[in-house]
């Protein structure tokens, strides 16, 4: 789905930092988990085979941010499947997530780095004049 | 930020505000001021709030801007009033360095480079999606595996005597409760065992190229032109989760133990707490799997080895030299301000270099001191150091675990564009298999400090000392 929205890398020695903005908070948050895949693998070969959900609840944004972004990569690391799309909706105290996509295939998929991480670090989820604005960096 | 040269190889950040103890960074002056508008001195001046610390904190000279804690920060806490920080360990919980000798002269291998790696790149797993060497482990099995450690794999049979003896803490932390561990952090792990991982971590054949204590380079199997194997690889998935499971546990314990920290990433628990018992639990069982990780590598390395090269296990002779943890917490004893104490030291990017006779060492290494290994980046050489009493007086027997990053993955990347770093590496005599082109830019040999630079602070400051250098000449990566 076109997204209102845009990620640039940022600068951290150790570790991989995004900065995401949106024009919506929903829009923020599935950037940024379309963002993590693209840190992950090409996206390019991605079909929009299957879709899985994601449910996630937590105090503030900062921290619904943490936990749908490491929840979006344990369905990475642990069941194996890649997304290039993804559809958020908030719910009542927290969001659901759609990510759309299919399954690792060696001989179709190109991967570029494990991430090992969402970390805590300068993680951010604000209003800005224009929209939102998130700043995560994942230990790689 | 505040920096009082306190020696040659000594910087001081004095303690201002909510610090508890004053900063020291171990650096050249060269390094220093490489670093002295960088986010990671603040994290040595972060890392002093924490509760319960003694003497300092620490910065080794391969320091750099991590999360919470700098990479190459050491900090002791008291085993009773201090505090057990998840960040002060890292989510690659007991990641580190294993080395490997062989009875081989590069000679007998050099037309056979690119045959080994390729035979290892297909043998040893990277990570997502590999079909991994060794079988997928039931929960019952991995309960098992991480509470255990290296003896599991020794009762398997992908383990000698030797290797045991001749790893950190025998290879197993006794205070691991597989109880501790999710299930989350269970579901990553059990298709890992035996993977190398990506990022930073990654397999290197390499030859002796220089022997600078002979006497203990022979004590160490280290001969002249030998071939040698360095395993960079740690908990996987399991660490990572438990790591991240326990970071948001003690971050919402945080308010009920009053502190406050200046940095969410340094959450932190009382030692003596269930918060703190808990992860300390956890994080002994992924240390645990660590060294199960690295020993089915192990395994899977001498096997390719007879295999590529038809030869016996004899005549082999690959036999472990040491295998140090570099992101670890351990309780031990050290002398501060002339008094004994029981500490919990967190060693975050730095590894432990206990002096000659230390009785945790074992027997066949004891006399010279403990065997550290130092990787550098994989186009110029690693270092074999032992630890020196200088280890003991000022670094809660601790020295550095790298060459350091000096440059972000980001502009790595950049500086690589329109660069065929296969060929250049190759150029300089090192063949590379890797799973990613991208983690190849971002550890691309000028993304780090030259790690000659950095063993020499330490030698400087009289904290451990160089046995011998390892040239590459076939890097994995995942």
């Amino acid at each position: 789905m076109p997204r209102n929205a845009a990620t640039r890398e940022i600068e951290h020695t150790g570790d991989v930092g995004i900065e995401v903005l949106a024009a919506t908070r929903e829009e923020l948050f599935a950037e940024a988990i379309v963002a993590l895949g693209r840190i992950m693998y090409e996206t390019d070969n991605i079909r929009d085979r299957e879709c899985r959900k994601l449910t996630v609840f937590a105090d503030d944004d900062a921290d619904l941010m943490h936990d749908a972004l490491s929840a979006a990569l344990n369905l990475f690391l642990i069941d194996a499947f890649l997304w290039r799309d993804a559809n958020v909706i908030a719910i009542s105290g927290g969001i659901e997530a759609e990510l759309i996509g299919e399954p690792f295939d060696r001989s179709r998929h190109r991967l570029h780095e494990e991430l090992k991480a969402v970390t805590y670090h300068r993680l951010a989820v604000e209003r800005t004049p224009s929209g939102w604005r998130a700043v995560v960096i994942f230990d790689a | 930020m505040e920096l009082k040269q306190v020696n040659e190889f000594l910087w001081e950040i004095p303690r201002i505000g909510g610090m508890r103890v004053p900063g020291r960074i171990y650096a050249s002056r060269r390094i220093i001021d490489d670093i002295r508008d960088d986010p990671c001195l603040e994290q040595v001046a972060n890392v002093a709030h924490l509760p319960g610390i003694a003497g300092y904190s620490l910065a080794m000279p391969d320091i750099h801007w991590g999360y919470g804690f700098p990479i190459g920060g050491v900090a002791a806490t008291d085993a009773e009033e201090g505090v057990i920080s998840p960040g002060g360990v890292g989510y690659d919980i007991n990641c580190g360095v294993r080395l490997l000798r062989t009875n081989l002269p590069y000679s007998t291998v050099a037309d056979r480079a690119d045959a080994l790696a390729d035979a290892l790149f297909a043998t040893i797993p990277a990570g997502v999606g590999s079909e991994g060497a060794i079988p997928t482990l039931d929960l019952s099995e991995m309960r098992r595996l991480v509470r255990d450690g290296a003896d599991w794999a020794l009762r398997q049979g992908y383990a000698t005597r030797a290797d045991i003896d001749h790893t950190e803490e025998n290879g197993r932390l006794a205070m691991a409760n597989p109880d501790a561990v999710s299930a989350e952090a269970y579901a990553r792990g059990r298709r890992q065992l035996g993977t190398l991982g990506s990022g930073n971590h990654f397999l290197e054949l390499g030859r002796v190229d220089q022997i600078f204590l002979p006497a203990e380079a022979e004590r160490l199997g280290l001969g002249h032109d030998a071939v040698t194997v360095i395993i960079h690889s740690g908990s996987r998935g399991l660490g990572h989760q438990t790591c991240d499971d326990y970071l948001r546990t003690i971050g919402k314990a945080m308010e009920r133990y009053a502190i406050k920290l200046p940095d969410r990433q340094l959450a932190c628990a009382p030692i003596l707490s269930p918060e703190g018992q808990a992860y300390l639990a956890a994080m002994a069982s992924a240390a645990n799997f660590a060294w199960c990780n690295r020993q089915m590598m192990t395994h899977l390395t001498r096997r390719v080895f007879m295999e590529t090269l038809g030869i016996s296990e004899r005549d082999l002779g690959m036999t472990l030299v040491y295998d140090v943890c570099h992101n670890i917490a351990k309780f031990e004893d050290h002398v501060v301000a002339g008094r004994r104490r029981r500490l919990c030291v967190h060693r975050k990017g730095a590894t432990r270099a206990f002096a000659p006779g230390h009785p945790a060492l074992p027997d066949a290494v004891r006399a010279i001191g403990q065997p550290v290994l130092i990787p550098g980046d994989m186009g110029r050489y690693s270092y074999v150091l032992i630890g020196a009493e200088g280890a003991m007086r000022e670094t809660f027997g601790s020295t550095c675990h790298g060459a350091g990053r000096v440059m972000s993955r980001a502009r790595a990347k950049k500086e690589a564009r329109g660069r065929d770093l296969i060929a250049e590496l190759r150029a300089a005599g090192v063949t590379i298999r890797y799973q990613g082109r991208a983690t190849v830019a971002e550890e691309m040999p000028a993304a780090y400090k030259d790690v000659a630079d950095v063993v020499a602070v330490m030698e400087g400051a009289g904290v451990s000392r160089r046995v011998a250098r390892l040239k590459p000449f076939a890097v994995i990566k995942g």
